[in-house]
């Protein structure tokens, strides 16, 4: 299959899974908050197609509500990370100096530590609730993306077409935003794309760990934390959140490399040499 | 050819990993040795029983659940009083009892018992225990060879009751600094001996000098396990040969005879609620009786706690019949909270007034699995009447307590573990409760138990316990949820170990492990 094609399927299975996620309030069967304990811990069935949980809610109702949660989660947290990041790293590029070292030592410093440690640190310090757990995630995300952007930057700070521009009379602002972020927006995107499912999977931790999302909001992490105890006697608790969690973090990986593939210059270097 | 020759060997350094993992956290058993591995959500600094030194907070629950420690007096299976380390009791009047101690008792320090020793123990708990100086109330303690004669400065009818209390275990205080040594240990007089000790575990050997006869299990490794599931597979597993504490989902998979045993017995631990009376919303009672309408018990101990348990009324599961609290019943709710002057104005679901929703901040704590159940339930069943729930399920629950963030708290507290009504009140409800962290006043209340506190007759003090439960039901000062049964399951080797109504006998000389 051509790269192409399958940066275009995998686009139209992300795609699809934000569409769930946007219109999930229409897509629900059952309210996914409404419990009928005489229903609790139904196997799934043709009225319940992945069971009920313990306090009777329809998981289906959940899993397709906790998409809402779950990946807008994710992509809001993959661009705080990655513009924050582009931002400093394209700074610290093009300007060095001071302003270069201060915020390179300030990265390192958040990586110097492992990063869900540092995030279980932060969420713990802030207390439950996705916001903080994204807040606290976006902390030690941003460094990767500074690096990689001002490294970029260095590679094509010299490059004649910024010099002429620069000639041209535009001014740091303009050069940045006009001229470097065009040419380095291809690396950082097939970073922020292998980064959702990560991401992702991240933010389900934090609220498998009760410091995400807060009942009795639909999360895909949360549902999974709740139903690990009914693994044994009522796995289908977990079954429907665990897949949905595995198959997002999939087509969100395969988009990303798809799309690494796509953009990667050597790769259509080679390609080109081979047909011709 | 290497591939079918890699396969296996890949295969043994799986099972080797796998074999390492299992074993991990467990001590080397020498042959001929009967060990008892025994893992429960009920012990460490959540619980704050961490140690065995009664004298801090809850700590002697765990001196005396795993076999260290022992009381003056103890409770029978019907929750009666009768002696342990004493033999006998006497009022010599309305303030002063004399207790005569059994001979032949020694301390794991060597140390013998006897009054002096009994006098020291209890001379350093009252003076730095935080419940013990109210509930025993002492004025003064007299010993005289194997008799110990305490004065009281008022008259104090549960003073019995309160000393089986495990705050009132006996230990050498001459051992160590203030009876603990470095390592957290202390000296008791009961079947088994720590010799490590730590907020995660407890490891105990035999005590062979024990005055109840030789212990029939040579050593004893307690281990905290709060995630329920880690215990669940751990016992089926057989890393552990009996645990406490499984969540009741889990029970069903222990069903058979023929490899396990589970012991219950229906415990005085209740699931209640305590309001922060700081909030101006909950200074109204009918936000509190609309709040206590609208908790569905039956649902919550049929459903969430699989039927472990009774849906309560007050705080006493042996006085049901004597009480009456407000039923389940979301319309009357709706009314008195509009009766309250709360209305949902902007039709968001939620009662508003002047223009701010009635939320209320649920704090609970998930070392008991089911009380995050019960929030989440009750977080629906309030949204039902338009009350908004924002649960905050923490281990930092205390924490959470002392900066005043909350608005319920909801808990587990075994509410007459000294077979006595005035526990509860005298912890909970009175002014000078230690726990009465939501600044709870009733006049009446506090007429009752000082009427209570001068009430000798058992049958007069059960009468005055049920007045009192009517009064904090009526007053809507708490709500109770439901009574709770507590589960041993553990493997067939396993006989001896009993759950027992106090919730505190566990580990005694009788426990064994066969072959």
């Amino acid at each position: 299959m051509s790269t192409k094609l399958r940066v275009r399927l995998c686009a139209a299975l992300a795609l699809a899974v934000v569409l769930l996620a946007l219109l999930s309030p229409w897509l629900t069967p059952y309210d996914p908050n409404a419990q009928d304990m005489a229903a609790a811990l139904q196997p799934p069935s043709a009225d319940h197609w992945l069971g009920t949980d313990s306090h009777g809610r329809d998981v289906l109702s959940r899993v397709i509500a906790g998409a809402r949660t779950s990946v807008f989660s994710a992509l809001i947290l993959v661009a705080a990370s990655a513009v924050s990041g582009s931002v400093i790293g394209i700074a610290c590029g093009w300007f060095g100096g001071w302003l270069d070292t201060l915020l390179l030592r300030l990265g390192d410093l958040f990586l110097a530590f492992p990063g869900m440690v540092l995030a279980l640190a932060v969420a713990g310090l802030l207390g439950g609730g996705m916001g903080n757990a994204i807040l606290a995630i976006a902390l030690v995300s941003w460094p990767k993306y500074a690096r990689l952007a001002r490294s970029q930057t260095l590679t094509v700070r010299s490059a004649p077409y910024l010099t002429a521009a620069r000639m041209a009379g535009n001014g740091p602002a303009r050069l940045m935003a006009r001229h470097i972020l065009p040419n380095i927006a291809g690396s950082l995107l097939v970073t922020a794309s292998l980064d959702i499912g990560t991401m992702l999977m991240e933010l389900a931790g934090l609220s498998f760990l009760n410091l995400g999302a807060q009942p009795p909001t639909a999360e895909w992490g949360s549902m999974m934390s709740k139903g690990r105890s009914l693994i044994q006697t009522a796995p289908w608790t977990i079954l429907g959140p665990g897949l949905a969690i595995f198959l997002t973090v999939l087509i969100f990986n395969l988009l990303g490399d798809s799309l690494r593939d796509h953009l990667d210059p050597r790769r259509r270097a080679r390609k080109k040499e081979q047909t011709s | 050819m290497k591939c079918s020759k890699a396969i296996p060997a890949a295969l043994l350094l799986a099972l080797t990993l796998t074999a390492c993992g299992s074993n991990a956290g467990t001590t080397e058993q020498t042959a001929g040795e009967t060990v008892f591995r025994y893992g429960t959500v009920a012990y460490g600094p959540e619980m704050a029983n961490a140690g065995l030194n009664p004298h801090e907070a809850y700590s002697g629950w765990s001196a005396v659940r795993y076999g260290v420690g022992e009381t003056l007096f103890r409770l029978s299976e019907t929750m009666e009083l009768e002696p342990w380390l004493a033999e006998s009791w006497e009022w010599v009047d309305d303030t002063t009892l004399s207790i005569t101690l059994r001979d032949g008792v020694t301390f794991s320090s060597g140390r013998a018992l006897d009054g002096q020793a009994v006098k020291e123990c209890l001379d350093h708990l009252v003076a730095v225990h935080d419940r013990a100086p109210g509930d025993l109330n002492i004025d003064a303690i007299e010993a005289d060879g194997q008799t110990v004669t305490i004065t009281c400065n008022a008259p104090n009818p549960a003073l019995p009751n309160y000393l089986s209390d495990p705050y009132g275990a006996i230990i050498d205080m001459d051992y160590g600094t203030d009876g603990v040594d470095e390592t957290r240990n202390v000296a008791g007089t009961g079947p088994f001996v720590a010799y490590e000790v730590a907020d995660d575990h407890i490891y105990l050997n035999k005590n062979e000098t024990y005055w109840g006869g030789t212990p029939q299990v040579d050593r004893v490794e307690v281990r905290s396990i709060t995630d329920g599931d880690t215990l669940t597979m751990a016992l089926q597993a057989g890393q552990l040969d009996a645990v406490q504490g499984l969540p009741y989902a889990s029970l069903e998979l222990f069903a058979d005879e023929n490899q396990y045993t589970i012991s219950s017995a229906d415990t005085s631990r209740v699931f209640f609620g305590a309001y922060n009376y700081e909030t101006e919303a909950l200074q109204d009672i009918r936000v509190r009786q609309a709040i206590a309408m609208a908790i569905d018990k039956d649902s919550f101990t049929e459903v969430l706690l699989h039927s472990n348990g009774t849906p309560a009324v007050g705080p006493f599961s042996f006085d049901t019949d004597g009480v009456t609290a407000p039923a389940y019943d979301p319309d009357a709710a709706r009314s008195l909270l509009a009766e309250a002057g709360w209305t949902d104005s902007d039709g968001d679901g939620y009662v508003d007034q002047d223009g701010q929703p009635l939320t209320i901040r649920w704090l609970t704590y998930p070392g008991r699995q089911e009380l995050p159940l019960l929030a989440e339930a009750a977080q629906a069943t309030l949204q039902e009447v338009g009350i908004q729930v924002e649960i905050n399920s923490t281990a930092n629950h205390l924490g959470v307590l002392e900066s005043g963030d909350w608005d319920v708290y909801v808990s587990a507290f075994v509410a007459a573990p000294t077979g006595d009504p005035a526990y509860f009140f005298t912890t909970h409800c009175l002014d000078s409760s230690a726990k009465n962290r939501g600044g709870y006043h009733s006049d009446e209340l506090e007429a009752q138990a000082a009427q209570l506190a001068g009430t000798f007759d058992p049958a007069e003090r059960a009468a005055l316990g049920t007045a009192m439960s009517q009064t904090i039901l009526d007053d809507c000062g708490y709500f109770f949820a439901s009574y709770l049964r507590m589960n041993f399951v553990m493997n067939n080797r396993v006989t001896g170990f009993t759950a027992h109504p106090s919730d505190y006998y566990e580990i005694t000389a009788q426990l064994s492990v066969g072959q």
